[in-house]
C-alpha cells in the first residue's frame, strides 16, 4: 500500500511539473561546504607560517655602505695632512716677503720631487710649509705659526756636541708642540762656519750645520723632507706587498731559531730571554700600532744546509756565494715552522743564527763584488733572515766530552741582534744602513734603540694603514658580491657583526687620517682588515652546503602534496555539488512561482 | 729635400697641439686610475705552493696513490718544502693487508724507489679526503682549530700547482667512491681564490678519464690547466706489476715522471718542452691544455716556476747599530718587571669587578629575579630544597583525601 501512495504522489507531482533531477523543493544544505573550505582554509592560513619557517636565515649585510667604502678607497686613495717647518739659526732677520718667498720656494721643489700621481698613503699634496728665521737679534716668523715653534727656544742648543745629545735636546725643545693631531717635520739650518754635516734624528726632526747658503739649504730642506721625511727614506714612496709581512688578523709570530748545523763537533745554545727582555721589547712595542707581535725561540740539531760551498785559500775560509743563497735552506732537515701558539693567519717570520760544521768552517758570504759580507746574512721577504756565524777559532775541542754546550758569548750575541734588526728593517722594507744618499748630498740617519725611528715608523703606519683599508674594502666586496651571487646561503649573525664592525673601523681609520694622526689610523685599518678577513673566511660559508630550492621542495613535498591534493579536491567537489543542488532549487522556486502566478 | 719639409709643415699646429694635449690628457687619466690597483697586478713571485689530491680509496686503485707520491717525490726533490705542500692521500697503500711489501710504495715494476721511504707527511688522510675538505683548503676557509700545516697559506704572489688524481667522468671527479667533486664547484672555488689574491698564478694537473672537462668551466686569470684526456676518451695505468698484483703508475704520470727525472733543482726547460713531450699514442689518450686563461707563453715558464722552489733573496748589507744610552737601559729594565707584576694583580681583581656588574641590572624584573635568587641563596644546597618540597607534598596528598572521602 505504501508504494502505491508514492507511485501517486509522484505522478501527481510530475503533473505539476517536478523533475527530481534538475530541480529541488528544499534550499541545499551549506554545512558539507562550509567543512570542506574551512579545512582548506585553514591549510592557506597556515602557509605563509610554513614559508617562515623554513625561511634561510640571512644576517642582513649593508651591501650599500660596503659599495661606498670600496668607491671612496678607490676614488680618492687614503693621504695624510702633513707639516713641515725649516728653522733657520745664525742667518739674520729676514723680512715678511722674503720668508713668504722661502716657503713657496721650497714648497715648489718639494712639489718637484713629489711623483705626480696620487699614491695611496703618501702625504696629501697639500702639505703646508712653515719657515721660521731665529737669529740672536731678531727672529722672523709667520704671525700664527702653525707649528707652534717659539723664538729664541733653539739657542739653548749646543751644536757642536755629539749627535745624539744633539737630537735629544732638539727633541725636548721641539717636541711639545705636536701633542695630538697633525705631526710636524722640522729641518734647522744652522749657520756656522765649517764643512756642512747633515744629520737625521731619532724624532721627526733634521738638522745642517755649517756654511751654508740660503738656497742650498732650500734644496737640501726639500729634498730632506720628501725624500727622508715623505718617503721613508727610499727613493719611491710606496712600499710593495712583499715588504708588509703582516697576517691577516693582524699578527705577527717572530719565530728565532738557532740551528747546531753538526752536534758532533759543538754544540751551541744562546741566552735569548736576555736579549728578548732587554732589546727586542721595545722594538715590538714601538712596531705595536702596525702588527701585534710576538716572539718564540727554539735551538734546533742535526740541520745541514743544501748548498754547497768552496775553500778558499786566500782568504782561509770556506765561501759561499750570492747565487747560493736561494738554495741555502734546507726545508727537510730545518723545521721552523712548527709554532702552536700562530694562528691559520698569522704571519710567521723565521729568523735563523745558523752554526756550520767543522768540516765548513769558517764559512764567510761573498757578495757580487768580490768583498766579504759584512753581516754574513741574508732575507727573504716575507719568509725572514738567516745569519751565518762561525764559531771562533773552529776549534774541535777533541777533549771534552761533546755534550758539554758552549753558549754564544754576549757580545757576539749582540752583533747577531744588529744584523737582526737590519733584517727586520729589510722585511718591512726599510734599509739596514743608516746613510742617506741624497741628490745634492749625503745624512747621516741617527739609529734608534727601538730598532726604528719615529719618522720611519709614521712612514710605515702611513704604508700599512692605506694598505689594509685597501685590502679590507677588496674583501668586503667579495664577499657582498658572493653573498648576493648565493640568494639560499645561509648568512650567520656572526659575519654580519664582522661586517658592521670592519666598517666601524674602516670609517675611524680614514678619519683619523685625514685629522693626520697616523698610529691610531694604522691601527684601526688593522683592525678592520682582520675582521673584514675573518668575515670573508668564515667557515659557514661553504657553496656545497646551502639548500637549493629543489632541495627545499624535495624534503617537503611528500608531506604536504598528497594531503592539500585531497582537500583541494574535495573543496571543489563540495562547491560543485552545491553549485548544482542551488541551480535545481532555483529552477523549481522559477517554476513554482510562474505557476503560482 | 725642400719638397719633404713643405709636407712636413702641412700638419696645422694647431693640430699638433690639440693631438699632444689630448695624449697628455689620456695618460694623466690612465696613470691615475692604475696607480692604486697598480700594485696587485705586478706582485711578484715570492713562493712555490704543491696541492696533490688522490681521490680514490681500495686497494685495485693503487696506481692512483702511486701516481701522487711520485709526484710528492718530484716537487720535494725540485725544492718545495713539507710546509708547502698538502698532501691528500685518501688510502693507505703502504700498510694494507694487501701489500707483499709493507710500508713500500713502488710506481714501477723493476722496484727501484721506494716512495714511501722517508720524509712522507700527509696532511689528509684517509676520510679526510672528502670535497668539503678539499674546497675548504683551497678557499681557505678552516674551522679557527685546523693547524697551520692542513691551511694553504699562500698569498698573492704565490704560484700553486694542483695535481688531481683518481677517477673522474665527464665533468666530475669521485672522491672516495661515495661523492662527486663537479667541475663548477671546482670553478667556483678557482674564481674565489683569485679574488681574495690566494694564487699569481696556478697550474692544474688531471689525471683521470675524460680530465679536460674537470675544467672546462674555468674563467679566472692566470690559470694553465692540462688533463691528460679528452671528453670520451680514457686514461689508461701504465703496466701491471705481477708482484705487487695490481697496477703501479699511470701513463700520464709515469711519462711526466720521465720528464722530470732528467732535471734537477738547477735546470731552465720550460713548460712548453714539458707539454710537448707527452706523446698521444704512448699514452693512449690526447693530453690536452688550456692556455687562453694565462697570461704568459708557456716557452718562457720555467718548470722550476711550479715545480721547484724559487727563494728571492736580499743580501743584508749592514747590521743596525743603536747606541745606548746606558743609565736609561737600568730604568727600562724596572719598570717592565714591575709592569708585569701589575698587569697580574689587576687580572685578579679584574673578574670580580665584571662580576658584580653583571649582577646589577636595571629594570624591575631584573630586580625581583635577583631578590628571589637571593632568598633561595638561603638554602645551601639545591638539593635539600627539593626534598622540602617532596616532603611537602605528603601531607598535601593526606588533606585532599580526607577532604574528598
Amino acid at each position: 500500500m505504501a508504494e502505491t501512495s508514492e507511485i501517486s504522489e509522484q505522478k501527481a507531482e510530475l503533473e505539476k511539473g517536478f523533475d527530481p533531477n534538475t530541480m529541488r523543493k528544499t534550499k541545499p544544505g551549506v554545512k558539507r561546504l562550509a567543512l570542506t573550505l574551512s579545512v582548506l582554509f585553514s591549510f592557506l592560513l597556515g602557509f605563509p607560517f610554513l614559508w617562515k619557517s623554513i625561511e634561510i636565515y640571512r644576517a642582513p649585510l649593508p651591501f650599500k655602505d660596503i659599495d661606498s667604502l670600496s668607491e671612496r678607497i678607490t676614488s680618492n686613495p687614503l693621504q695624510f695632512p702633513c707639516g713641515f717647518q725649516a728653522i733657520f739659526v745664525g742667518f739674520g732677520s729676514k723680512t715678511y716677503e722674503e720668508l713668504s718667498r722661502l716657503e713657496y720656494s721650497i714648497f715648489n721643489r718639494m712639489t718637484g720631487l713629489t711623483s705626480k700621481r696620487t699614491q695611496c698613503g703618501s702625504c696629501s699634496s697639500n702639505f703646508s710649509v712653515s719657515v721660521t728665521f731665529d737669529s740672536d737679534s731678531s727672529c722672523t716668523q709667520k704671525g700664527h705659526n702653525p707649528a707652534s715653534y717659539h723664538c729664541g727656544e733653539i739657542k739653548n742648543v749646543d751644536f757642536n756636541a755629539d749627535d745624539e745629545v744633539v737630537d735629544d735636546e732638539l727633541e725636548f725643545v721641539l717636541g711639545r708642540s705636536y701633542s695630538k693631531g697633525k705631526k710636524w717635520y722640522t729641518v734647522i739650518v744652522v749657520n756656522r762656519d765649517k764643512m756642512i754635516k747633515v744629520a737625521i734624528g731619532k724624532y721627526r726632526h733634521a738638522w745642517i750645520v755649517g756654511s751654508v747658503s740660503e738656497e742650498e739649504a732650500a734644496l737640501r730642506i726639500s729634498e730632506i723632507f720628501t725624500k727622508v721625511f715623505m718617503n721613508g727614506g727610499n727613493e719611491e714612496d710606496v712600499i710593495h706587498g712583499e715588504f708588509m709581512p703582516v697576517g691577516a688578523d693582524g699578527k705577527i709570530v717572530l719565530s728565532f731559531n738557532l740551528l747546531n748545523a753538526d752536534p758532533q763537533d759543538w754544540i751551541y745554545d744562546w741566552d735569548f730571554d736576555r736579549i728578548e727582555e732587554t732589546m727586542l721589547s721595545p722594538v715590538l712595542e714601538a712596531l705595536g700600532h702596525i702588527a701585534n707581535i710576538s716572539v718564540e725561540s727554539q735551538v734546533l740539531y742535526h740541520t745541514p744546509k743544501s748548498s754547497f760551498s768552496h775553500w778558499d785559500d786566500e782568504r782561509g775560509a770556506h765561501i759561499f756565494s750570492v747565487g747560493d743563497l736561494p738554495f741555502f735552506v734546507n726545508s727537510n732537515e730545518w723545521h721552523l715552522d712548527t709554532s702552536v701558539a700562530a694562528g691559520g693567519r698569522s704571519k710567521i717570520l723565521h729568523f735563523a743564527v745558523y752554526i756550520p760544521s767543522a768540516k765548513e768552517c769558517p764559512l764567510l758570504l761573498q757578495v757580487p763584488d768580490g768583498d766579504i759580507s759584512e753581516t754574513n746574512g741574508f732575507i727573504s721577504p716575507m719568509w725572514g733572515g738567516i745569519i751565518v756565524w762561525s764559531p771562533p777559532n773552529c776549534s774541535r775541542d777533541t777533549e771534552s766530552n761533546y755534550q758539554t754546550r758552549r753558549k754564544i758569548s754576549s757580545h757576539d750575541l749582540q752583533m747577531i741582534y744588529e744584523v737582526f734588526m737590519g733584517q727586520l728593517r729589510q722585511l718591512f722594507g726599510l734599509t739596514s744602513h743608516n746613510l742617506f744618499i741624497g741628490r745634492s748630498g749625503g745624512a747621516i740617519k741617527l739609529a734608534s734603540e727601538k730598532g726604528f725611528t719615529e719618522w720611519e715608523l709614521d712612514f710605515l703606519s702611513r704604508q700599512h694603514a692605506c694598505s689594509n683599508l685597501h685590502s679590507c674594502s677588496t674583501t668586503l666586496s667579495s664577499l657582498s658580491r658572493l653573498v648576493q651571487s648565493l640568494p639560499r646561503m645561509i648568512i650567520m649573525e656572526e659575519i654580519g657583526k664582522q661586517v658592521e664592525f670592519s666598517l666601524e673601523a674602516a670609517k675611524q681609520a680614514e678619519s683619523d687620517a685625514s685629522l693626520g694622526i697616523f698610529y691610531s689610523s694604522a691601527g684601526s685599518s688593522r683592525q678592520a682588515r682582520s675582521l673584514a678577513e675573518d668575515a670573508f673566511f668564515h667557515p659557514s660559508i661553504m657553496s656545497v652546503s646551502y639548500y637549493s630550492f629543489e632541495h627545499c621542495f624535495a624534503v617537503y613535498s611528500p608531506f604536504f602534496l598528497p594531503v592539500s591534493l585531497h582537500v583541494i579536491l574535495a573543496a571543489l567537489r563540495e562547491w560543485k555539488r552545491y553549485k548544482q543542488e542551488k541551480t535545481k532549487y532555483l529552477t523549481w522556486v522559477t517554476k513554482s512561482n510562474a505557476a503560482a502566478s | 729635400m725642400k719638397e719633404t719639409l713643405k709636407v712636413h709643415f702641412q700638419f696645422s699646429p694647431m693640430a699638433i697641439r690639440i693631438l699632444l694635449l689630448s695624449l697628455c690628457l689620456s695618460n694623466n687619466l690612465y696613470a691615475s686610475s692604475s696607480a692604486v690597483a697598480s700594485s696587485s697586478q705586478t706582485a711578484t713571485h715570492t713562493n712555490n705552493w704543491a696541492v696533490l689530491v688522490c681521490t680514490s680509496r681500495f686497494w685495485f686503485n693503487y696506481r692512483h696513490m702511486a701516481n701522487t707520491l711520485s709526484l710528492y717525490r718530484t716537487v720535494k726533490r725540485l725544492g718545495i718544502p713539507d710546509e708547502r705542500i698538502i698532501l691528500m692521500l685518501a688510502d693507505d697503500m703502504a700498510c694494507n693487508a694487501r701489500n707483499k711489501y709493507p710500508a713500500q710504495v713502488f710506481n714501477n715494476e723493476n722496484h727501484r724507489l721506494n716512495l714511501y721511504g722517508d720524509n712522507v707527511e700527509v696532511d689528509y688522510r684517509g676520510y679526510e679526503v672528502t670535497v668539503e675538505n678539499f674546497l675548504r683548503v683551497l678557499t681557505g676557509r678552516h674551522e679557527t682549530a685546523v693547524p697551520r700545516s692542513k691551511r694553504l697559506l699562500s698569498d698573492e704572489g704565490s704560484h700553486i700547482l694542483l695535481y688531481m688524481t683518481g677517477h673522474g667522468g665527464e665533468e666530475f671527479l669521485k672522491f672516495q667512491d661515495s661523492e662527486e667533486l663537479q667541475s663548477h664547484d671546482l670553478a667556483d672555488a678557482v674564481k674565489q681564490m683569485k679574488e681574495k689574491g690566494r694564487f699569481k698564478e696556478l697550474l692544474i694537473m688531471v689525471d683521470t678519464c675524460q680530465a679536460a672537462t674537470l675544467f672546462s668551466q674555468l674563467h679566472s686569470p692566470g690559470v694553465l690547466a692540462i688533463g691528460s684526456s679528452l671528453k670520451g676518451e680514457n686514461s689508461y695505468s701504465h703496466h701491471l706489476d705481477s708482484d705487487v698484483g695490481v697496477s703501479v703508475v699511470d701513463r700520464f704520470t709515469f711519462y711526466t715522471l720521465a720528464f722530470f727525472e732528467r732535471l734537477n733543482m738547477y735546470d731552465n726547460a720550460s713548460l712548453n718542452s714539458l707539454f710537448s713531450s707527452y706523446n698521444p699514442s704512448l699514452l693512449m689518450s690526447t693530453a690536452y691544455y688550456r692556455t687562453d686563461l694565462f697570461p704568459r707563453r708557456l716557452e718562457q715558464v720555467p718548470v722550476t716556476n711550479f715545480f721547484g722552489s724559487v727563494m728571492e733573496t736580499i743580501h743584508t748589507d749592514r747590521p743596525y747599530r743603536a747606541r745606548k744610552r746606558k743609565e736609561s737601559q737600568d730604568r727600562i729594565r724596572m719598570p717592565l718587571k714591575e709592569a708585569v707584576q701589575d698587569n697580574q694583580q689587576r687580572r685578579l681583581s679584574d673578574p670580580e669587578i665584571e662580576v658584580r656588574r653583571v649582577r646589577a641590572p636595571e629594570d624591575s624584573i631584573g630586580r625581583t629575579w635577583n631578590s628571589l635568587q637571593n632568598k633561595m641563596k638561603i638554602f645551601e644546597y639545591p638539593e635539600t630544597f627539593v626534598y622540602y618540597g617532596l616532603v611537602m607534598m605528603l601531607p598535601l596528598l593526606a588533606v585532599s583525601t580526607w577532604l574528598y572521602s
